[in-house]
């Protein structure tokens, strides 16, 4: 079943002058995590943020649920590449201000909080705000609203895209333990062919504006999961060097 | 490692004049500004009469003088009349600038509306409006001097609220929409604490203006208040009393400046990360 269906989507910026992506298509299943691969300045925060009616396509459209996205939904949620915290609100209120925005009762929104700042492994840094955190930190609270809402879908756009390496494989690892447990419908944006690996599904490879699907590639690496147990199954090389590939293609071209 | 934050987009639009966070000073820095001020008034003591005598009146005999004007009610009279004023055109600048600024920095019309008005007003010299000033109100009562303290401190507050509502992280904007905030809360959530390092600048920036624009309608307006014990004694070639009131309006206006300090710090704890 499709959650999300983005059908000839275009869009375009500068009245019609830079096209992003034009005739675009693609589909996100129920309970699957997608990753969308694609170089830098693509588009891809672009695609996302119509898939969530921040901005509105010029062409085709998108459709959750067999609704099309005209603005943000309660039951979507989004990470963002930017973390989007508020510098004026300590991490447990920057954790509550979407169920808060909600409008849950109270005790719930505090049972939630206390849960999901315990899950992305922030308890002891409720009462901190942003700038006394790490970037790594950060995204975890970046995480925790999204999660705290129990969205039925979740946007990422390049989460972990700006943290160190090691800090980036942890978050990964965590994310893999949260949803596997968990399972329900991600939308991943990633540059980082590795990571659309790791955490992907399915993988869908976007061309260089105006970004095209250029191929969508089935992850046939088995859950549960870790960023290692995928980097060291046999499959793992074969697939990189076959994103690898499709991504270089147009980049030489 | 550069982590790029939300606000980065924005740490370059800092608030003019940026806070001076003395108050945190270590001890040390304390005994070398306390060593410079004794240093300074020990040989203004000492040397200072015998360049001139009449001018360069040594501190003992200021301090004297401070007592008589304590003593014989005159220095309270005066600061009553001065801060009744300044507190009074203070808070109508602070009132009216920081809600114009809100709702300048939010609304293109009202931004357009205001815009000639504030261009024109902020420069020209607002010393030279003050006569303008005396006969619209024609001399009487405290109005004229109210006023004249709230031309002088409602522009930076004006201003500076409005860059900060202005230069709201659209980042951050379109987080409060990506999580469906409401326009009500949008403002509580995110614009004016957006907007707050940017408002106690400008109220930092007001308070001195409105310190000059009270001593200057003091001087040319309404005969009251320390500014005319200023100018009483000047005409008198008291110069011991005449410091009296000067270094009275000095140390208010570091109090004052200090006050604001430690409310900003209560009231937007997160700026600390700027310094
Ligand atoms: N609001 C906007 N106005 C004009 N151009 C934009 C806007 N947002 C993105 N762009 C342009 O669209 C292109 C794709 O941007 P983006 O979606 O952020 O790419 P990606 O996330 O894949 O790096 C870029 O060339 C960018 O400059
Ligand atoms: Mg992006």
């Amino acid at each position: 079943m499709n959650r999300i269906v983005v059908e000839s989507a275009t869009k375009r910026f500068g009245s019609g002058v830079l096209t992003v992506f034009e005739g675009l298509g693609l589909a996100v299943r129920d309970k699957e995590t997608l990753c969308i691969l694609g170089p830098s300045g693509c588009g891809k925060t672009t695609l996302l943020r119509c898939m969530h009616g921040l901005a509105h396509l010029d062409g085709g459209r998108i459709v959750i649920d067999d609704l099309e996205v005209r603005a943000p939904r309660r039951n979507v949620a989004m990470v963002f590449q930017h973390f989007g915290l508020m510098p004026w609100k300590r991490v447990s209120e920057n954790v509550a201000y979407g169920v808060e925005l909600a409008g849950l009762p109270r005790t719930t929104i505090d049972e939630r909080v206390g849960r999901y700042t315990e899950m992305v492994g922030l308890t002891g840094f409720e009462r901190s705000y942003p700038y006394q955190l790490s970037g790594g930190m950060q995204q975890r609270a970046g995480l925790a609203r999204a999660l705290a809402l129990e969205p039925d879908i979740l946007l990422m756009d390049e989460p972990f895209g700006s943290l160190d390496a090691q800090t980036r494989e942890i978050l990964q690892d965590e994310l893999l333990r949260i949803y596997q447990q968990q399972p329900r419908t991600m939308v991943f944006i990633t540059h980082s062919i590795e990571e659309a690996i790791a955490l992907g599904d399915r993988i869908v490879v976007l061309t260089a504006r105006p970004a095209r699907v250029r191929d969508t590639i089935l992850v046939d690496i088995p859950r549960p999961r870790t960023v290692a147990s995928v980097v060291a199954h046999p499959r793992f090389v074969e697939l990189r060097d076959h994103c690898w590939r499709l991504l270089r293609e147009r980049l030489v071209a | 490692m550069t982590v790029p934050r939300v606000g980065e987009v924005n740490a370059r639009a800092r608030p003019i004049s940026p806070a001076r966070r003395w108050w945190r000073a270590r001890p040390s820095d304390w005994m070398v500004r306390a060593a410079s001020v004794l240093a300074v008034l020990g040989i203004w003591e000492l040397f200072g009469p015998l360049l001139n005598p009449i001018i360069l009146r040594p501190p003992s005999q200021i301090f004297r003088a401070f007592v008589d004007l304590i003593a014989n009610g005159e220095l309270g009279v005066a600061m009553v009349q001065s801060m009744r004023v300044f507190g009074a055109g203070l808070a109508i600048a602070l009132a009216a600038g920081i809600t114009l600024g809100i709702v300048s920095g939010r609304s293109r019309v009202v931004y357009n509306v205001l815009d000639p008005w504030i261009s024109a007003l902020y420069s020209v010299p607002s010393v030279a409006l003050v006569p303008l000033i005396a006969v619209a109100f024609q001399y009487s009562g405290d109005a004229p001097r109210v006023a004249t303290v709230v031309l002088f401190a409602i522009f930076p507050i004006l201003i500076n609220t409005q860059q900060g509502v202005r230069n709201v992280d659209p980042g951050l904007l379109e987080v409060a929409r990506a999580f469906n905030t409401s326009e009500r809360r949008l403002w509580g959530d995110v614009i004016v604490p957006a907007a707050m390092p940017f408002i106690f600048t400008g109220i930092r920036l007001a308070i001195g203006r409105a310190l000059i624009g009270m001593i200057v309608a003091e001087f040319l307006v309404g005969l009251a208040g320390l500014g005319y014990l200023i100018i009483v004694y000047q005409n008198t070639f008291r110069i011991d009393k005449m410091f009296v009131p000067v270094i009275v309006v000095a140390a208010f206006g570091i109090a004052l400046m200090g006050l604001v300090q430690f409310v900003e710090s209560r009231v937007a704890p997160w700026t600390r990360r700027e310094q």
